[in-house]
């Protein structure tokens, strides 16, 4: 009973930690990416910086995701 | 490869009379990158256009409004070359001809449809007062009365009779609303619009000027109205036919005109004195040859020189790649066009990024289809961006396949046999995976998690220490050794040596067991690191410090190499076992439910699997390899011609 408990609480652990950087990687990105469709409809070459700096914030979910894998997988 | 094409600073002098001829052949050549010319030197002007220019230029734009009106260019079914020679005394002739029918038309249909407009209006207001016992003509024209008309739910008789006796009320009703017209003397006008006015459900219309019934009417409109749409289908149909007939002569004439203007327009880049002119470009060194020889025997007195000892200064870029590695210098050019002295590293994404993108996929049934999709785009789209991205797509589909054999996996259901918490879960094959040298096939993405998120930050670690050596190259040739040390070579130490100190004290870390700090591997990983920290400090100064988690992130950043992976596998299991265990197995209707949910599911999850795995590889080229050495920021080569495609000399 004890062990099933402290599965769930892994499980809900890494759940958070996915979810949370999800959100938080999203608000990040929308203003970002608003700035740089912006900059790009004023110059096209813009594009490949535009798309580098718009997925910058998406690395805080990979962290997240890296932290679920480590619970699951590891404790 | 690796570096741009090699160029050299090109010199040509002429006399004036040679001008026309020496602009004829540096076209025909499409070699020389013309720097154009700035007036900064005393006694050379800026040179005049060819007389021929406005007149080009002209018809250039006729041409282009001519395109514009008759919709988008299409350029299948179009083959045979026409002969440049023929085509200025057809464009003469043509194109202003071209213009005048097609302005004729473009009228003809803008008068047909504001005359429909006007109809639909007329229509409009004329069908509710069809259902009233009146003639168009009994609405106006009056000297002593009014009419009023109107769409009304209340019954107002009572107040108007309150107000006078002398009235007309006619109703009628129209798609479940009433509409009603009160006629009443001149005198009492104001009064009735009062009460009118103030009951809020009265809508008022106004008749039009017309007469006769008005269901004639609206019959008569009605023909009108089919008559008009016919003559615009007719008008349509024309501006087609026209598009069909002159396909062909606009694209012709489209490329003719562009060079000519082109041809007629290089002087404006040229230094030019009384009698003589000189142009200042830059040609591929090994095709200097060539250009000397053309140029100099082609005409009068021009002579062609190379700069030897001209600085190295915006240079134009010409990247210099192997066939199959060239589409993937689209992805280099998105980012940013290298600088001259920069390496160009089109060779590298076209090892790492299928390399990426397969690890990522890795499904045979999924790379199949990839591949199918990449060929019908290669065979449909024969140039551009797209059919480039379509090559790309085919060397991804290649990886995706071999990593799904790695994997064992066909659309999500397993290969080969797998076992699993020690129960066997049966494969395509039906047998368990071979075992090849080190390595026992297949390995399951699920149950080895540990060990490929390991592997995935092993890729990562080599992917960066190859962006930093590539750094410290770009840094060294640029700006001089120490600044390699001090800019590239000490993020090199501070990776390394923090690798080797996080490994020796993971167990530590994680388990809680005693931290060996006299581990030889220990120690000198912390003393690479440190020494790497005071030269960065030396270079960058102190606010560098900042910057060293990103290194830790940039390596965690590989993870979604893995990520992506479970994701697209886990979507495709999920398909796979709502059909299969909870669909099929109640048989009946059910079954077809089943199928449908099999191809809805792996469609969507084949579509994420293009996008996500493409855009997360080439994040990691841009973000985490690309910063470490790239900058960019060259101009690219593009030399005085014209490829002809439409028309031949």
């Amino acid at each position: 009973m004890v062990a099933a408990e402290a599965a769930g609480f892994i499980a809900l652990g890494a759940g958070i930690a996915v979810g949370l950087t999800g959100l938080g990687a999203g608000i990040g990105e929308q203003s970002i990416g608003a700035a740089a469709i912006g900059a790009m409809a004023e110059d096209p070459k813009f594009f490949g910086k535009g798309l580098l700096m718009t997925v910058i914030p998406e690395s805080i979910v990979i962290f997240g995701l890296v932290v679920a894998l480590i619970l699951l997988f590891v404790f | 490869m690796l570096k741009p094409e090699k160029m050299t600073r090109v010199v040509v002098v002429g006399t004036s009379d040679a001008l026309d001829q020496t602009i004829e052949n540096l076209h025909k050549l499409n070699l020389l990158h013309i720097i154009d010319y700035d007036e900064e030197e005393a006694g050379f002007k800026i040179g005049k256009p060819g007389s021929m220019a406005p007149k080009f230029s002209e018809h250039l734009v006729t041409l282009r409004s001519i395109e514009n009106q008759l919709g988008s260019r299409e350029e299948a079914g179009f083959d045979k070359k026409i002969s440049a020679k023929e085509l200025p005394s057809q464009i003469e002739s043509t194109l202003s001809e071209l213009e005048e029918e097609v302005l004729k038309q473009h009228n003809l249909m803008r008068s047909i449809e504001t005359e429909l407009k006007q109809n639909q209006d007329i229509e409009d207001t004329i069908k509710p007062l069809a259902s009233l016992p009146l003639s168009l003509e009994d609405y106006t024209g009056y000297q002593s009365i009014n009419v009023f008309v109107g769409f009304i739910d209340s019954n107002i008789e009572d107040e108007i009779k309150a107000e006078t006796s002398q009235y007309e009320l006619y109703t009628g009703e129209i798609e479940g609303k009433k509409i009603i017209a009160v006629a009443v003397a001149k005198e009492k006008e104001d009064e009735i619009n009062k009460i009118l006015q103030n009951d809020s459900t009265y809508v008022e219309i106004r008749p039009p000027e017309l007469t006769g019934n008005p269901q004639a009417v609206l019959e008569e409109m009605a023909a009108a109205k089919a008559e008009l749409t016919e003559k615009l289908a007719n008008a349509e149909s024309e501006l087609v036919r026209l598009k069909q007939e002159y396909a062909e002569f606009m694209l012709a004439s489209e490329e003719y005109l562009t060079i000519e203007t082109q041809k007629s327009e290089a002087p404006l880049r040229f230094a030019t004195s009384d009698h003589a002119f000189v142009v200042d470009g830059w040609v591929p060194l090994d095709k200097y040859d060539d250009f000397e020889k053309t140029i100099e025997g082609g005409a009068g007195n021009v002579y062609a020189s190379k700069l030897e000892d001209e600085e190295v200064k915006d240079v134009p870029i010409a990247l210099d790649n192997p066939k199959a590695v060239k589409p993937f210098e689209l992805l280099v050019d998105t980012f940013a066009t290298p600088k001259y002295k920069e390496i160009d590293p089109s060779l590298i994404l076209f090892i790492t990024f299928p390399l990426f993108y397969g690890i990522m996929l890795g499904d045979i049934g999924y790379g199949v289809l990839l591949g199918i999709l990449s060929w019908v785009i290669m065979s449909k789209v024969k140039s551009g961006g797209l059919h480039e991205l379509a090559i790309i797509l085919s060397y991804s589909a290649l990886s995706t396949i071999f990593f799904g054999i790695i994997f064992g996996e066909v659309f999500g259901f397993p290969l080969f046999n797998i076992t699993h918490h020690e129960i066997v879960e049966g494969g395509i094959l039906g047998i368990a995976g071979p075992n090849i040298w080190i390595l026992q096939l297949p390995i399951h993405r699920f149950a080895e998690v540990k060990p490929l998120l390991v592997m995935t930050f092993v890729i990562g670690i080599l992917h960066i220490t190859l962006g930093l050596i590539l750094g410290i190259r770009n840094v060294a040739v640029e700006r001089g050794f120490k600044h390699a040390v001090t800019e590239k070579m000490c993020w090199l130490m501070i990776l390394f040596g923090g690798i080797m100190a996080i490994v020796t004290a993971m167990p530590a870390i994680l388990w809680g067991s005693v931290l060996n700090t006299q581990d030889p591997i220990f120690v000198s990983g912390i003393v690479l690191g440190i020494i790497g920290i005071i030269l960065l400090v030396k270079g960058e100064g102190a606010i560098a410090i900042m910057e060293i988690p990103t290194l830790l992130s940039n390596i965690f950043s590989y993870a979604r190499i893995l990520a992506i992976g479970l994701s697209s596998a886990g979507i495709a299991l999920a398909v796979n076992t709502i059909c299969r265990d909870v669909l099929f197995s109640q048989g009946g209707v059910f079954i077809v439910v089943g199928i449908l949910v099999l191809i809805l599911g792996h469609t969507i999850n084949l579509l994420l699997g293009i996008i996500g795995p493409g855009l997360h590889s080439l994040r990691l080229q841009y973000v985490e390899f690309f910063t470490k050495f790239y900058e960019g920021g060259g101009t690219k080569y593009d030399p005085f011609g014209f490829i002809r495609k439409y028309t031949e000399e």
